[in-house]
């Protein structure tokens, strides 16, 4: 039960920018989904060596 | 109508009065013929932001998985269970990846304006399903059975009030919050996402818009 409660007891961190307050975990989380978005544009997707069909379809 | 094994009716199969075979006519017009289950996608789609989707998808199996295992012993268990823990811990951490991938997929859309070429109703049920799941992890939280869901209720109270929900939408009743979480809500879940794909698949992945231009 002990660390069952360690979760919700903790105060947590805070940003505060102006308006702007954001806990530190939630930030996290915002900045590893852009990470994420913008590997899932640059990072190039492993594909199989396929002549394309005459549909033009190469998957 | 009557037939013997292995033979088949021409009026029966051809009756347009036939409420089976209207049913039936309405099920093979969902999605072209062979794009229910395609083996073969256009190029453009070998993309890691195309991944996206089929992970929210994954993800919402294991969200749906972990919750049956979860109702199975009541309302309160997984305070008292280590295998309870752990079930309760693995269906928040689905969730987690459930929302991040479902927001990344809705990025990527947003940005390749992926309600052209009559998809209006695809990006219309992906919102609202976003919409719906908010809610459904909303009565998640409501439902935890601990202090967090009291605070969380306390807080919320006012905001439902303050739209007119809180007549028949009231967070502070646990009992109600918690049937709209694994009745109602995940029903909602469960057509839209449906829906949602039977539009994918009826019109096709969207191409990216520089692929569109050139084409």
């Amino acid at each position: 039960m002990r660390s069952l409660s360690i979760v919700a007891e903790g105060p947590g961190k805070y940003i505060h920018w102006g308006v702007i307050q954001i806990s530190m975990a939630n930030l996290i989380i915002i900045g590893v989904m852009i990470l994420l978005f913008i590997l899932a544009l640059v990072v190039p997707f492993p594909s199989h060596d396929e002549p394309p069909d005459e549909e033009g379809e190469g998957r | 109508m009557t037939t013997r094994e292995g033979e088949v009716s021409t009026k029966e199969t051809y009756d347009p009065q036939n409420w089976t075979n209207r049913l039936r006519g309405w099920f093979e017009g969902l999605v072209p013929p062979g794009q229910a289950l395609p083996a073969r996608q256009p190029v453009y789609v070998a993309s890691w932001i195309y991944v996206f989707g089929v992970l929210t998808l994954t993800a919402l199996v294991v969200v749906i998985a972990s919750g049956c295992v979860l109702s199975l012993g009541g309302t309160t268990w997984w305070h008292v269970s280590s295998v309870g823990h752990y079930v309760n811990s693995f269906h928040l951490w689905s969730v987690e990846l459930f929302f991040g991938f479902m927001v990344i997929h809705l990025w990527g859309k947003f940005w390749m304006a992926a309600w052209r070429g009559r998809r209006t109703m695809t990006w219309i049920t992906g919102i609202v399903l976003f919409l719906v799941s908010i809610g459904t992890s909303f009565t998640g939280f409501l439902s935890q059975t601990n202090f967090s869901a009291q605070w969380i209720a306390a807080e919320g109270k006012d905001g439902i009030n303050s739209i007119g929900a809180g007549a028949f939408f009231n967070v502070l009743n646990p009992a109600q919050m918690l049937l709209w979480h694994v009745v109602l809500l995940p029903l909602g879940v469960g057509l839209l996402t449906l829906m949602h794909i039977i539009l994918v698949r009826r019109h096709g992945v969207v191409p990216p818009l520089d692929a569109e231009l050139e084409g």
